[in-house]
């Protein structure tokens, strides 16, 4: 901040500022402008169901990371959101395959559309629970949030694997399930674009993580609790001295990203129509905290923006698409994530020394 | 020498510094004074290093020098002691004292350090500065004053001829105080420049041997301290007649007491202290530093747990577990640390003018037409001057900042408020104000309760005065013949109060007790 001061307010620094502050929606356009015009594949690119398919392969990261954005800036963390997916998802399908199972006189008591339901319903409730498991070690357990979601992320896991026998479990519901992971909407029938166009659809997990994000927006932006959270996060004690339940509110935060990650397992297990225990959600704690850090979300809390990681987000699956399209190894795509995460955080972290 | 020559410095929104020129004389304590704002902090951050001006020069040794960084300030001998300590809690005091410049062993080419080589220059650098510290304890054990001296030492280490020292005193005792005194008197007479920052005006005339007032980025004298009175220096800082600082005292309407504590005790040293309260009425809580004041204030509020005794508003037996339970009482605590628990320094005015009270504002979605109306309404009260609603409060000046602390309690509409060293490091002009403040607090019939170690403030504001001492009430002064500085003292450092003694004189400067001084050295040979 100091240093910040020292500099004569030029041309070079308003810029620096800009970037500090917008670089990701500047890094989001550059990047979609050249994968859309420039590139040689920008004809495959802007095709819209390439662009359909980037954005419905990448929301339940988005969602996952979107309610990770309100744990962070609160001051927190989650490590533990890929395993809370997995779990959900092998305890929905648990669910749905015993509602569905037949009983001693060979008839199935229950209907395939209330089975997904209650498998819903009981995935939902798991991302609450591991939610609030979480929250409560953090809070009342006074653990940080670091050491409590690294236990979760170890014993939730480990809980899949055991109920999944280490393997995969599949859905007994036949195309129930498997209809809400791909089934999709048409905003835009055929017939009012031309006689041989095809009509504009969106899937269900599309429109889920663009409402997810415009609430969490609202959530963070403009109620009171978005409040709270920054003050929280951006110093714990002075919200304290300020008449907020601290505790309630990061205690919230945990729960929300517990539901998100918990949405983001079921439409993960609707889509394949079964759960790997061991593969669902891994790693997921890492690229969603790198959408959240580039979307210019500080780690330290009490800053940070959800529109910022919906990009962030983007810019990941973008870059993912282009080195697709460039027949580059899979093997290398981990290391341009990786600098690509640090360059976003060098340009915004602006020049506190 | 160091020198100074037509520093200016500007910020994007202000020009701290204006063509400033000054002297700091070998041997010398040059006394630095002004209002906040008045660019003390930016000629002093200039000198080392760490802004860099915009115009003038500095010279050392009458040769021009120019400063990119601390350690460029360093290697010309120039060191500062901040407001905040810059020191590694977790280390030793012999390795932070020696922090980059560790005496290194000849094996290895020099890359291990010589642990007891440091211990031991440490410690007599430690003598030096009269403090009997064992140079292998932990930073974080010291005492705030301790860790002060440690700091000097560090100066020292890196053979500083010019030490800067902002605010030294605000965190220490009495004592600690007059024993630093000494240590800097015998610096300057051993040849070290000091230049001395402080808001304490007779600390500044007793220590100093010149004073240079800053204002509004310009000298406006340099002036010697016997030609000087406390109050002619505060008028040459403010720049006009200083005339009534305190409002006028009205009395206190009779009234049932607002709040009534009976006997609480907490952790750590709070041990029986009672006290009242009514609407309408100012008292004021005086005691030395560890007296339990604050720590009884925050038992009362439910930031400590009580384990004894009882709080009663507006007769009424409360127990608030959190200071959201007692807004919710119309009790209010405004935090004596501003930047660490009273404000938010990287939200906007608006946002901390609502943040305690926001649900007023809307059960789920706060109206921001009407949060921003209710801070211009408190902006306006209370004078705050803040250019920009939207902008993090982080470059107030202190004094803005604290009152923004206040308007965000006052902002709950509190009937009774206590309010912790409510003019701690902000400047005189601001200060008048928020007595004004607090005075027409209690006229609207609010009971304040005034936490302060400054007693002519207390003396000034306070209907009666409650004394604490080691977490007891040791009296409670009322009328203008028992509101005195002496009765204050008398009772709050457990002096007999009979008029058969005298007021204590100043201790002289003593030498650390040769005991201490052998000890260290056996210990480090």
């Amino acid at each position: 901040m100091v240093a910040a001061e020292t500099l004569a307010v030029s041309h070079a620094h308003r810029v620096a500022t800009f970037l500090e502050r917008h670089g990701v929606l500047v890094a989001f356009a550059a990047l979609f402008l050249w994968n859309a015009v420039v590139a040689d594949t920008a004809e495959i690119f802007r095709n819209p169901e390439n662009l359909r398919n980037i954005i419905n392969q990448n929301a339940t990261t988005g969602i996952v990371a979107i309610g990770m954005t309100l744990v962070i800036v609160a001051g927190g963390i989650d490590l533990s959101v890929g395993s809370i997916m997995a779990l959900a998802g092998a305890v929905a399908l648990l669910t749905v395959n015993y509602l569905l199972t037949a009983g001693e006189d060979g008839v199935v008591a229950w209907s395939e559309a209330f089975a997904v339901m209650a498998g819903v319903g009981t995935g939902l409730a798991t991302g609450l629970a591991c939610g609030l498991m979480n929250g409560f070690l953090v809070t009342v357990g006074r653990l940080p949030a670091f050491i409590a979601t690294l236990g979760g992320l170890s014993a939730y896991r480990s809980i899949t694997l055991a109920l999944a026998d280490g393997g995969e479990i599949r859905s007994a519901s036949a195309s129930v399930l498997s209809a809400m992971g791909r089934g999709s909407v048409t905003l835009v029938p055929a017939s009012v674009l031309g006689p041989e166009a095809r009509p504009i659809t969106v899937t269900w997990n599309i429109l889920l993580f663009i409402a997810i994000a415009i609430i969490g927006h609202i959530l963070l932006t403009r109620s009171r609790f978005g409040r709270h959270v920054i003050a929280v996060g951006g110093n714990e004690t002075a919200a304290r001295y300020s008449a907020i339940a601290v505790n309630r509110v990061r205690l919230a935060t945990f729960v929300i990203v517990g539901l998100c990650s918990a949405i983001a397992g079921l439409m993960a297990t609707a889509r394949m129509n079964s759960v790997s225990s061991s593969q669902l959600g891994s790693f997921m704690e890492l690229d969603a905290i790198a959408a959240v850090v580039i979307g210019g979300t500080s780690m330290a809390g009490g800053r940070g923006r959800v529109w910022g990681t919906v990009l962030g987000v983007m810019i990941l699956a973008i870059i993912n698409n282009m080195l697709v399209f460039a027949e580059v190894s899979p093997y290398w795509h981990g290391s341009v994530k990786g600098v690509i995460i640090i360059l976003a955080v060098l340009i915004q972290r602006g020049r506190r020394a | 020498m160091l020198e100074v020559r037509g520093i200016e410095k500007s910020f994007p929104a202000t020009k701290a510094l204006d063509g400033v020129s000054l002297r700091f004389g070998k041997g010398e304590v040059h006394g630095l004074v002004g209002e906040n704002g008045a660019g003390k902090s930016t000629l002093m951050k200039i000198l080392a290093g760490i802004y860099l001006p915009d115009a003038g020069t500095i010279l050392v040794d009458d040769k021009p020098r120019v400063f990119r960084s601390v350690s460029e300030a360093g290697a010309c001998g120039i060191a500062m002691i901040h407001q905040e300590l810059n020191l590694v809690g977790a280390l030793s005091v012999a390795e932070n004292i020696f922090l980059g410049r560790e005496p290194r062993r000849p094996l290895w080419s020099g890359r291990l350090v010589d642990r007891r080589l440091m211990e031991r220059n440490a410690a007599s650098l430690l003598v030096n500065v009269g403090a009997g510290i064992d140079p292998t304890r932990l930073v974080e054990s010291l005492s705030v004053a301790e860790q002060q001296l440690v700091e000097i030492a560090k100066a020292l280490a890196s053979n500083a001829r010019f030490l800067i020292m902002d605010e030294p005193t605000a965190v220490l005792s009495e004592r600690e105080t007059r024993s630093l005194f000494s240590l800097i008197r015998r610096l300057a007479a051993n040849g070290v420049a000091i230049v001395y920052i402080s808001h304490l005006l007779p600390e500044v005339l007793a220590i100093c041997k010149r004073i240079s007032i800053l204002r509004d980025g310009r000298l406006v004298e340099t002036v010697s301290p016997q030609d000087v009175s406390e109050r002619k220096l505060a008028e040459l800082m403010v720049g006009r007649e200083l005339t009534h600082v305190f409002p006028e005292k009205r009395p206190a309407p009779d009234a049932a007491p607002a709040l009534e504590v009976q006997g609480i005790a907490a952790a750590p040293n709070v041990l029986d202290v009672s006290f009242s309260v009514r609407p309408g009425e100012i008292i004021g809580l005086a005691g030395l530093v560890g007296s339990g004041r604050t720590e009884a204030a925050e038992a009362i509020i439910g930031l400590r747990r009580r384990v004894r005794g009882t709080v009663r508003v507006f007769n009424t037996l409360v127990d608030f577990r959190s200071p959201r339970d007692a807004l919710a009482a119309r009790v209010a605590y405004v935090s004596e640390d501003r930047k660490g628990r009273g404000v938010h320094l990287d939200m906007n005015c608006i946002e901390n003018t609502t943040l305690a009270h926001l649900s007023a504002y809307g059960a789920v979605f706060p109206s921001r037409s009407r949060e921003r109306r209710a801070a211009r309404g408190w902006i306006e009260r209370l004078a705050i001057r803040c250019p920009d609603l939207l902008a993090p409060i982080r470059t107030l000046s202190g004094g803005n900042q604290q009152k923004l602390a206040v308007a965000k309690w006052l902002d709950g509409k509190p009937s009774i408020i206590i309010l912790d060293e409510p003019t701690r490091g902000i400047d005189l002009g601001a200060k008048r104000e928020m007595y004004r403040l607090i005075v027409d607090l209690a006229e609207a019939g609010l009971a304040c309760v005034v936490i302060s170690s400054e007693l002519p403030e207390l003396i000034g504001l306070c209907h009666r005065i409650v004394v604490l001492r080691q977490g007891r009430v040791a009296g409670e002064l009322a009328g203008a013949d028992e509101l005195t500085e002496q009765r204050i003292m008398y009772l709050s450092a457990g002096v007999d109060r009979s008029p058969r003694f005298p007021p204590p004189t100043p201790t002289p400067p003593t030498s650390p007790p040769p005991s201490s001084n052998e000890s260290q050295q056996r210990k480090s040979a």
